[in-house]
């Protein structure tokens, strides 16, 4: 099949165009609704599967699709003003439409469990599609500035469902934080998208790569710092913004007012894999910018420090609220430090579970109803031995919080392991590395620590609200809510990420050894951009298997045989320290909440300082609100607010009434002598005059029309010069 | 030898009949002259090889546009009464002098703007070379519904628009 | 002797009986078989353009088209003629002026 714009458009306009339809009527036809949003997402997910298989049929890591159109062009002269449109497929591109379709489609089928008896229950529905497309369009985007563009309306579908229960006090609170904090890094990243264009004349993914593979951007600056620095810098600052990484974090833990399965979409399939998306797809810019570091240490602080805050999070949402930032640390370290295929993976795997483990946190919240306050209960304190009563949720969540802790056979593992096993090795070789492969071990630990924590407090041990405990029904299958969680939980499995078990080695399939993720994903190629002009460019169609051969799965990956087995080792080193850790984590876990023979309480009391700068998260939101909002944006709006009202309006405004009042009087003599009688009047004197004459020729006989045809004709054809 | 006789023929059919209707005194008369000359254009057609062309022209004008003509003129003639109730002959006449000298200042006119408009292709193409006959229908038929497929539904709609519309015209009405 | 300049003669004489026709006749029958000679000297160039010059089929399309909308014209415009006389009992052109007042 030949792809094309309009043969991949369905993918990204059949959620839109549910968006469009439900929009009018979702208030009447609510089933209808529901059922064309899961149905369009579902379809969605087909064309996307049917894109990914014929990439992993292709199987070659260069092969990639870019069609465009010419969006505008307002270029003059050698000035170009160009904006194309369009798409870039490449293997990573179709792994993440796979994703986000496929686990969209389950969110959008477990909504119809968890909404279901919600009074908004439609309009869900609408903000979901809608949300979703933006998604698949952004993953789609050839260019930066489309990307911005979904960025933005991403942000407003966020903005919408975090405040989706807009009675609930702090929900309107929540959407504005969220769509604030982001913007800070919105406004960044358009910085950084007019800094690349100003060197590279597009922002074309495409052109971007070959503009710094040509070396574009060497000997630029601007104030001082090199230009690909700031460009990425400002890119990665939108990372950072819709990522939630270290200092913009604040917004997503409150993103938690919205509905449960909207904090799974924002957490796993749409909003904060944008952002890592997106620094993914600037890698080359980074690199160029030497940003790497930098990456690296907000990587590793955002991967330990939110680890720390989930540590004494009560709510459940909180924790795996705090873990998603941990996590999204997590990949942006693996972006520091180079490991490209292993941060890109950590996002796909992460999307599984996390999204999992939110359903099942909101199969379980679902199931619990407080019968006094009519409100669905989230405190862990007042769950506890949940085991019996939901056994198909506990199962679900316990698949996924083995792979999120990293145990292996889970896919969580085979990632993070790939990721901490290449900054263990970026550290032996550069010492700056050591703070965050450390910091990423250590949070490795806090992990599986807080997530067994949450494990066992919510359906181990003794139910510790028992009026709450008895009023809640048991289980019973349902394929709206457990299918979801069923599929999910099985795709945590690490056999479908990796060619093995472990994570480590590789198997036979069909005769070939290969392991498609570490052979697909690759960084973007800076050599095979560099020769545009030379090679057929954007070849697309028709992937046949003469022009592709199935590339052999190469172990060394490039490297030298005796670099490779020194990469081979650190990793194995790194794999074996993550599995000790990972295994005394849970271990401490289950002491202190399984067995109960640590008490918690004593190591609160001895680190009780650092425990209550953990329950104000660091006392970001205070700095932030009491720093910068009231100490810096109060005063400037105040003054801004003089500016306008005491110098503008008094003396620009009232005095330009005065230029007014002059003009107007001569405007209203010329109006009435020179427009009115002149040319008014005139005007109709001379259309009198000659009605007169042009009356006369309008006699009503039609031959004598014909005559004048003729003549008009006839002096039409003597006047050319043939 | 074949086609210059058509040729000839034909032309001279055409040539004839359109000064007959030109100069005919009488209406029926005119409408036989224009089946004619109709008739010659047909032939003309056929000598160029234009087969369905000059079938069509057969059909549709002979067949249909013409009969078509000569049941208006009998319609429109059938009282004995000369004029009506407003004093006007019910048939009016053939053309009068006043009209006949209009025309034909308007015919010298034309005459010499085409002739000067074609003057150039006289000079230019006064020797065609015809190869040799085949039949066009099929082409025709394939042009129609490939290349030219719009324009063919386009003039479907616009004949039942035109049966529609003169059936919803010409029916007759109480009072 | 068959060339595209006798064809374009013979069209050119349609075209002028035609448009002598249309002007000298009082009749609207008689101006409608005007109307019917014009179609018929374009449709006529049409064919022997496409025959002469370029050699290719469009032309005779063209002539086909024409050939339909003087049918479809000769329909209504007859019908209107008849719809016409029922009324005023006459098909004198200057008589048709309800709409000039």
């Amino acid at each position: 099949m030949e792809y094309t714009i309009s043969t991949i458009a369905p993918i990204v306009l059949l959620p839109f165009f549910a968006f469009v339809i439900n929009a009018f009527i979702v208030k009447r036809f609510t089933t209808l609704a529901v059922i064309i949003s899961c149905a369009s997402i579902v379809g969605s997910f087909f064309y996307a599967a049917r894109v990914f298989f014929d990439f992993l049929n292709v199987f070659s890591a260069d092969y990639y699709i870019h069609k465009t159109f010419t969006w505008f062009d307002l270029s003059y002269g050698s000035f170009p003003f160009k904006m194309d449109m369009g798409i870039y497929i490449d293997n990573m591109t179709a792994t993440m439409l796979f994703m986000v379709t496929g686990v969209a489609s389950l969110i959008h089928i477990f909504s119809t469990y968890y909404m279901h008896d919600d009074k908004r229950y439609g309009r869900f529905f609408v903000y979901l599609s809608l949300f979703t497309s933006a998604m698949l369009a952004l993953v789609l985007s050839e260019n930066l500035i489309s990307v911005f563009i979904f960025w933005e309306l991403m942000g407003f579908c966020s903005y919408s469902l975090i405040g989706f229960y807009y009675e609930k006090e702090g929900a309107g609170n929540a959407s504005m934080k969220a769509f604030m904090t982001t913007r800070v890094g919105d406004v960044f990243f358009l910085l950084g998208i007019l800094a690349i264009w100003s060197v590279v004349g597009s922002v074309s993914f495409v052109d971007i790569y070959q503009a710094i593979g040509m070396g574009k951007f060497n000997g630029l600056y601007a104030l001082g710092i090199p230009l690909a620095t700031f460009a990425g810098f400002s890119v990665f600052m939108g990372t950072i913004g819709k990522s939630a990484q270290f200092p913009l974090q604040v917004w997503l833990p409150d993103a938690m007012f919205g509905p449960t399965p909207c904090s799974a979409l924002i957490h796993a399939a749409t909003m904060v894999a944008a952002g890592v998306y997106l620094s993914l797809r600037c890698y080359p810019l980074m690199e160029a910018g030497h940003l790497t570091t930098f990456i690296a240490y907000i990587g590793g602080i955002t991967a330990f420090g939110a680890a720390t805050i989930a540590l004494v999070q009560t709510d459940i949402k909180a924790v795996l609220a705090y873990s998603t930032i941990s996590q999204l640390g997590y990949m942006v370290l693996g972006v520091g430090v180079g490991s490209y295929n292993a941060a890109f993976m950590h996002l796909i795997t992460h999307a599984v579970f996390k999204a999992c483990l939110f359903l099942s946190a909101g199969s379980v919240i679902h199931s619990l109803h407080d019968h006094h306050t009519h409100a669905h209960v989230q405190e862990m304190p007042r769950m506890g031995g949940l085991k019996s009563k939901m056994p198909y949720t506990f199962l679900a969540m316990l698949f996924c919080t083995l792979a999120i802790a990293g145990i292996p056979f889970f896919s969580g593992f085979v990632s993070k392991d790939r990721i901490l096993g290449d900054a263990l090795l970026m550290a032996l070789d550069n010492k700056v590395y050591w703070v965050p492969a450390v910091l990423g071990f250590g949070g490795a630990l806090l992990t599986a620590f807080y997530m067994f924590r949450m494990m066992f407090l919510t359906f181990f041990g003794e139910p510790r609200d028992k009026e709450l405990f008895d009023h809640t029904k048991k289980e019973t299958l349902s394929w709206n809510r457990n299918l979801p969680l069923l599929i999910l939980s099985l795709f945590t499995l690490g056999a479908f990420y990796s060619g093995s078990l472990t994570g480590q080695g590789f198997i036979k399939v069909a005769g070939e050894k290969y392991e498609w993720f570490q052979t697909l994903i690759e960084k973007p190629n800076l050599l095979k951009f560099n020769n545009k002009e030379s090679q057929a460019f954007g070849f697309a169609s028709n992937p046949s298997s003469e022009t592709f051969q199935k590339s052999k799965y190469d172990s060394n990956h490039g490297l030298s045989a005796e670099k490779a087995h020194h990469v081979h080792h650190v990793h194995h080193i790194g794999a074996l320290i993550s599995i000790v850790i990972a295994f005394s984590g849970v271990f401490i876990a289950a002491m202190m909440y399984f067995w109960r023979s640590w008490n918690p309480g004593f190591w609160v009391s001895l680190f009780s300082r650092w425990y209550r700068a953990l329950q104000n998260k660091y006392y970001f939101d205070d700095l932030y609100i009491k720093g910068f909002i009231q100490k810096g944006l109060l005063p400037l709006n105040n003054f801004l607010a003089f500016v306008d009202m005491g110098i503008y309006d008094r003396y620009a405004v009232d005095g330009w009434e005065k230029v007014n009042r002059v003009m107007f009087t001569m405007a209203k003599w010329f109006d009435n002598i020179i427009v009115d009688t002149v040319a008014v009047d005139g005007t109709g004197a001379s259309v009198r005059f000659f009605n007169v004459i042009l009356r006369t020729i309008q006699s009503g006989k039609i031959q004598f029309y014909f005559i004048m045809i003729i003549l008009v004709l006839t002096g039409y054809i003597w006047t050319l010069n043939i | 030898m074949f086609e210059n006789t058509l040729f000839f023929l034909s032309a001279a059919l055409c040539i004839i009949g359109a000064a007959g209707v030109v100069f005919s005194k009488n209406l029926m008369h005119a409408c036989v002259l224009l089946l004619a000359s109709l008739f010659g254009v047909a032939g003309l057609y056929a000598v160029i090889g234009a087969d369905f062309l000059a079938a069509s022209q057969l059909v549709i004008y002979a067949g249909g546009v013409v009969i078509l003509m000569l049941f208006a003129v009998m319609l429109t003639g059938g009282s004995s009464e000369n004029s009506n109730k407003f004093g006007i002959e019910k048939i009016p006449g053939m053309g009068s002098t006043k009209t006949y000298v209009f025309a034909g200042f308007s015919v010298l006119v034309i005459s010499f703007t085409i002739l000067k408009l074609m003057a150039n292709f006289m000079k230019s193409y006064t020797k065609g070379e015809l190869p040799a006959f085949s039949s066009t229908v099929e082409k025709i038929g394939t042009l129609l519904v490939t290349d030219h497929v719009l324009a063919f539904e386009i003039s479907s709609i616009l004949l039942l628009g035109a049966l529609v519309g003169a059936a919803v015209i010409a029916r007759p009405r109480k009072g | 002797m068959i060339s595209l300049s006798s064809y374009l003669f013979i069209s050119f004489t349609l075209f002028v009986a035609g448009i002598a026709v249309m002007i000298a006749r009082k009749n609207i029958i008689a101006m409608m078989l005007g109307i019917e000679l014009i179609l018929n000297s374009a449709a006529l160039n049409f064919a022997a353009y496409t025959r002469f010059i370029n050699n290719n089929l469009e032309g005779h399309l063209m002539s086909l088209f024409i050939i339909v909308i003087a049918a479809a014209e000769a329909a209504v415009g007859l019908a209107i003629v008849i719809r016409f006389f029922q009324i005023k009992e006459t098909i004198h052109i200057d008589d048709a002026a309800q709409l000039q007042s």
